[in-house]
């Protein structure tokens, strides 16, 4: 008797906190959109001309958020910096599941001997911090933001091939597995038809919750100088640039930092909301 | 002789588990292999599909309709399961795929087993059902929402789909109550009256056997201990081991073990 009431109510608080994730994301949404509008569509500015005569110049109309050392217009650069720092997330995340999710299917499985050898190189890449491993890799391919991408992958893709492998582990003793097989279908049609499709919630959510670790260590790293290059504009680089200005102009730090901060919450509000989601259709199911 | 068994054993990691096993299974017969847990008959059912794990492996024969079963590749095995020899496992509910309708199943075995025109396959799917008793409509339904009864009788459907000459029903009754068992039963009599596929039937339960077996055989730790016909098991059980088991399952009508009225006095 007791637990209906009870799941009604974590419903509806589910539904609540939705809402207003949903709000906040939509405010975000239309702030961005409204000032790249503004930003592309009417100043216009060119994200990498110097102007050093206009350098540190403080928030205008011409510039709204003011210029940097270099005299560009700081808007600009981080509206475009975000797509630079958002886009490189995705594709190192889209690689690191492309890699991974096979690997993952396969080894879990077949088991046996692709299974242990996997499984050695998976406790391998774990024994270090990724942040470490993405540190010497791009600092042995050399600096650069596809460098750091490829670094990125190398790191992710094992939590991803892991996880795929212990969700297959499990589901291929069930019987509808056992029972497909005994149908004469093949391994190669189990694994993509009846196994994927299954193991898609998982990782869907751990890959968003995992974007903003993403975007951070992409920031992080181009602070540090071993992502993007000057004079692309990306968050962590932005930073980077600004710091020796964080007496005289503090926001010029803090601009990039808020956008980093923002994306980073975001990114793990989808997660949230994603898992909450597929929660929520087990408690339906039965 | 539809399958014939002949000297099967089964061995892993130093352990003999199937040891030197021979039987028979006539053409359109309902032939009970009956034994305790952990007496090999599962085993045994799997070695038939080549379906057991990688660390055991059958020697022998296993011939079916004349050609040796152990003998063929994975490829050709994968076109005979579920074509020409096809499974029942005891759990119903966990039978298909959760994100997959009903109807997906039904189209996808006859795809992967060469039915080309997803015309036929609709309407060979839809006759499936039905002659199961069920409406084809639940075609378009997902697993979760059919009932356990309706999810027994799919899965039977699809077992019976391409017309299976040999049907293995792997302890298929066991996770049932008597009357849900009976039903399950009832429905595979009438499907092999209707088909003449063979079924070997793997059960623990003597309720069953008595009631629907043509011939049994009885398993123990490895090794068939009798076999035969079974009125003539039933009520003159040769091995002390049969014996044994006959007398602790349950009989509530005063009758003879294969269910023959005894005689008035």
């Amino acid at each position: 008797m007791k637990s209906i009431p009870l799941r009604v109510r974590t419903r509806a608080a589910k539904s609540k906190k939705h809402s207003v994730q949903a709000i906040v994301a939509a405010l975000f949404a239309l702030l961005v959109i409204a000032a790249s509008a503004y930003t592309f569509l009417v100043l216009k500015h060119d994200p990498t001309l110097t102007d050093l005569r206009g350098r540190l110049l403080g928030a205008s109309t011409l510039h709204p958020l003011g210029t940097d050392h270099l005299g560009r217009d700081v808007l600009t650069r981080l509206l475009l910096g975000g797509g630079q720092t958002l886009g490189y997330s995705l594709l190192a995340l889209g690689a690191a599941l492309v890699i991974g999710i096979p690997f993952g299917i396969v080894a879990g499985y077949k088991r046996g001997w692709v299974d242990k050898l996997f499984m050695r190189i998976a406790d391998g890449f774990l024994a270090f911090p990724d942040t470490i491993v993405a540190i010497v890799l791009s600092g042995l391919l050399g600096a650069g933001i596809g460098n750091l991408v490829l670094a990125i992958v190398i790191v992710k893709w094992v939590s991803y091939a892991r996880l795929v492998r212990s969700t297959v582990l499990s589901e291929s003793q069930k019987d509808y597995i056992r029972i497909a097989r005994t149908n004469g279908l093949s391994d190669a049609r189990i694994m993509t038809k009846h196994l994927l499709p299954h193991i898609a919630g998982h990782v869907l959510v751990l890959a968003s919750l995992d974007l903003g670790k993403i975007i951070l260590l992409i920031s992080s790293l181009s602070y540090i100088g071993l992502g993007a290059q000057p004079p692309t504009p990306e968050w962590g680089a932005m930073l980077n640039d600004s710091r020796p200005y964080f007496q005289s102009r503090p926001e010029l730090m803090v601009y990039p930092g808020l956008a980093i901060v923002s994306v980073v919450l975001l990114a793990n509000m989808l997660g949230d909301y994603l898992r909450d989601r597929f929660d929520v259709k087990k408690e339906v199911q039965p | 002789m539809i399958l014939s068994i002949e000297e099967l054993s089964i061995a892993g990691q130093g352990r003999t588990i199937v040891d030197n096993v021979s039987l028979a299974v006539r053409e359109g017969e309902f032939m009970a292999l009956v034994g305790q847990s952990g007496s090999g008959k599962s085993l045994l059912s799997q070695s038939i599909g080549q379906l057991l794990p990688p660390n055991l492996h059958a020697s022998g024969r296993i011939l079916f309709e004349g050609s040796n079963l152990l003998e063929r590749t994975s490829k050709e095995m994968r076109a005979l399961r579920g074509s020409r020899i096809s499974y029942i496992f005891q759990d119903y509910q966990g039978a298909f795929t959760p994100f997959r309708s009903i109807g997906g199943h039904f189209d996808e075995y006859q795809k992967v087993h060469g039915e080309k025109s997803s015309a036929v396959r609709k309407t060979k799917a839809a006759a499936a059902l039905e002659s199961v008793g069920l409406d084809a409509a639940l075609l378009r339904r997902y697993p979760f929402q059919l009932s356990g009864g309706q999810l027994q009788r799919a899965a039977i459907a699809t077992s019976l789909l391409l017309s299976p000459r040999l049907l293995i029903a792997d302890e298929a009754t066991t996770a049932l109550d008597s009357v849900s068992g009976h039903r399950v039963l009832e429905l595979l009599v009438a499907k092999q009256k209707e088909t003449g596929c063979a079924i070997l039937f793997i059960t623990h339960d003597w309720r069953h056997v008595r009631r629907y077996a043509n011939r049994l055989s009885v398993m123990k730790e490895g090794r068939i201990v009798e076999s035969g016909g079974k009125h003539r098991i039933l009520d003159h059980p040769q091995h002390e081991y049969t014996r044994n088991l006959i007398d602790a399952a349950p009989v509530l009508s005063r009758s003879l073990k294969s269910g023959l009225e005894e005689e008035s006095r």
